[in-house]
């Protein structure tokens, strides 16, 4: 009886084995802004601005680069809902169990996009002069709202996934943005400072994704490949084939 | 009927057929008295009304719109899962040891039209006592909300201010009830010390049952709008068994969350020590105000100053962040809903020279809001540190804490004109 379970098993895993644990695919899309870039909007630092106001802060909503048109901080993350879970790249083994930083620095959060795991753990810290708080409102996480002295620096598990990415705030100073997404797999991306967004070695086959973006919530009306479409909820359907999946150049306009 | 799958737990939905729940008491009323053909009076049953508020914002942000399919499959789950004002349902689900925080007897007490059986004992004791402020929904916003600063609480969210446990815990049964005795200072909310126990925990059970049950269809909204596909139905009880239990399963998921935090919440208080009494007073005050206006709690940059609660006063409470007040246009929308959206205010810190606490003016009340925050506000919590921390670790222990008490009671006695660089201020005003 035994014996036969474990061949039923083996059976079972070699079938799925031979299909995708070998392989392995990236995903690539660059978000461009649609249209003639806009201009960053400068903050009017009326707290602590003598410390503040040395760093010419800027609103991180949508920050669009002037060269290219490039869209920062797009998020992706895999949308898995009750379908099966991915299994996980060997590289990312070696940061499953990482400390991930959110800084206070120079009066903004250091990175504005926090990707972390729910195997990981998240510190918060305080690199500046001044005092920050750290509030964030997390929906399936328990919230926290803790006063982070200079210098000083706290640490956190977050042991459910979010639905969404969760808003963090700094109450003293109301310009301070940044957001956190929580997912229980590796396969989370934000975009870089040319919009390009890059998920790495995702197990081949289709997955759906979900795009969002702080100014304009999930990234659904989109031109990919210079036509207008939807992505209903920010949701997208991609089968991952070995190699790089580059989807190339997505417009977008908030 | 069908009977409705066993997880929901919904009994006599023929009672709640779903046109009744979504006619407009009004509509039904003006239809009475149409047909009356005079004034005569017009009495009808209470009932819950929806998240719109809620609804218009998943809308917005999924950039779809919540069909009247979807009204009528949340107007009958919620029905079938938590009953009407009249007839409250404590409801089932899975595994979550509900009968530890709602009781069936007590729900029916506090629940219903203001009246007494024969026996004299009370029924509708939320109604005769909350909802004028608190709304028959728990939605904050009963006939009175507009009048009063601040606005009466909306249960909805599930966020309670002044309570033992930590940032996003639910407040304990002893918490509610410390609230319902005591009312909170510096509101309108008074206190009910003189109503009788069973009286107090009927209500403790349906603020409870409220909170939950706005929770759960919040929870709902977002499940239906942010996860179901556009044709996927929330429930539809004439659907395939499968289907509809698979429903059902995925309603009872998102509900019993919502429901567990209740339940954990009574071991969740923070643990408190007190202080050494023979402390030296004068000594801790000190201390307490060099770390109020310090970098390390930081309480200046807030409280001000002078302490008057003026360091920081364009922010907002997470109740009225819902509404983005500061984006004019989605704001005008919200208000736009009725009559029973309270137009914004801005939350400002306590002014802490007034000796007015709303959470309670003993110190360990005091303690409990430095050591934890104020949930659904701007108050952060204390970043704790253990005593034997070495030297140079930012943060404050929790001796620090009872000093920041001692120094914050102190305050009502301090003179703002002469603040006491003079060690002397503090003897004078401590004689």
């Amino acid at each position: 009886m035994k014996n036969a379970f474990t061949l039923v098993i083996s059976a079972v895993l070699l079938a799925s084995g031979s299909l995708s644990a070998a392989e392995w695919g990236d995903l690539k899309l660059t978000f461009v802004y649609d249209g003639a870039a806009p201009a960053a909007t400068t903050i009017n630092v009326n707290k602590d601005p003598q410390f503040c106001g040395q760093f010419g802060l800027v609103d991180e909503a949508l920050v669009v680069n002037k060269e290219n048109g490039g869209i920062a901080n797009v998020i992706a993350y895999l949308y898995t809902r009750s379908g099966p879970k991915p299994e996980v790249h060997p590289d990312y083994a070696a940061s499953a169990n990482e400390k991930v930083v959110l800084d206070n620095e120079k009066c903004r959060f250091e990175p504005h996009v926090l990707l972390l795991q729910t195997t990981q753990t998240l510190v918060m810290k305080n690199s500046d002069s001044v005092g920050h708080n750290t509030n964030y409102s997390t929906f399936t996480n328990p919230p926290q709202n803790i006063l982070i002295p200079s210098g000083g620096q706290v640490e956190q598990k977050l042991s459910q996934p979010e639905r969404l990415p969760a808003k963090v705030a700094c109450n003293i100073h109301p310009w301070m943005t940044s957001w956190l997404v929580v997912q229980d797999n590796p396969y989370s991306g934000v975009s870089n400072k040319d919009g390009e967004l890059v998920i790495k070695n995702l197990p081949v086959g289709t997955w759906t994704f979900q795009f969002w973006q702080e100014a304009g919530g999930y990234v659904a009306k989109v031109k990919q490949d210079g036509k207008a479409t939807e992505w209903s909820r920010g949701r997208l359907e991609v089968t991952i084939k070995p190699g790089m999946n580059d989807l190339g150049e997505i417009k977008y306009k908030p | 009927m069908d009977n409705g799958p066993p997880v929901l737990a919904i009994k006599n939905m023929s009672r709640y057929p779903s046109k009744l729940i979504l006619a407009h008491s009004w509509q039904r009323c003006t239809i009475l008295v149409l047909l009356a053909g005079a004034l005569v009076g017009c009495t009808t049953k209470a009932e819950f009304s929806e998240n719109a508020v809620y609804i218009l914002k998943q809308e917005l942000a999924s950039n779809a719109e919540f069909s009247q399919q979807r009204h009528l499959d949340l107007a009958d789950v919620m029905a079938g899962m938590f009953g009407t004002p009249d007839e409250p349902n404590v409801p089932k689900l899975g595994d979550v040891e509900i009968s530890k925080i709602l009781d069936a007897t007590h729900l029916y007490v506090a629940s219903g039209p203001v009246s007494s059986d024969e026996r004299g004992r009370a029924r509708g004791l939320y109604r005769e006592h909350c909802a004028h402020c608190h709304g028959v929904t728990g939605d904050g916003a009963g006939p009175t909300a507009a009048f009063l600063n601040p606005y009466p609480r909306d249960y909805r969210m599930g966020i309670f201010k002044f309570k033992s446990t930590p940032k996003g815990g639910k407040p304990t049964h002893e918490d509610l009830k410390d609230i319902l005795v005591n009312g909170i200072p510096g509101t309108a909310m008074p206190s009910f010390k003189v109503l009788p126990n069973n009286e107090l925990e009927a209500l403790i059970s349906y603020v409870r049952y409220l909170s939950i049950r706005g929770e759960v269809e919040r929870s709902l909204v977002f499940l239906a709008t942010n996860e179901l596909g556009a044709d996927e139905r929330l429930f539809d009880i004439s659907a395939p068994a499968e289907v509809k239990s698979e429903q059902a399963s995925l309603i009872r998921e998102y509900a019993a969350e919502v429901a567990q935090k209740w339940v954990d919440a009574e071991s969740q208080a923070t643990p408190i020590e007190s202080p050494d009494p023979d402390r030296d007073m004068v000594a801790s005050i000190k201390h307490g105000r060099e770390l109020f206006y310090g970098p390390i709690a930081n309480c200046v940059k807030c409280h001000g100053d002078s302490a008057l609660g003026d360091g920081q006063k364009s922010d907002y409470d997470d109740w009225t962040k819902e509404l983005e007040p500061t984006n004019e246009e989605v704001l005008e929308e919200f208000l736009g809903l009725g009559s029973f959206v309270l137009a914004p205010r801005n939350i400002h810190p306590r002014n802490l020279r007034q000796g007015v606490y709303r959470g309670g003016r003993r110190p360990i009340d005091l303690f409990r809001r430095v050591h934890n925050g104020i949930d659904g506000t701007p108050m952060p919590g204390a970043l704790i540190i253990p005593d034997d921390a070495p030297a140079g670790t930012k943060g404050l222990t929790k001796s620090d804490l009872w000093s920041l008490v001692d120094y914050v009671r102190s305050l009502p006695y301090e003179s703002i004109s002469r603040p006491p660089v003079i060690e002397q201020g503090y003897q004078r005003s401590r004689m």
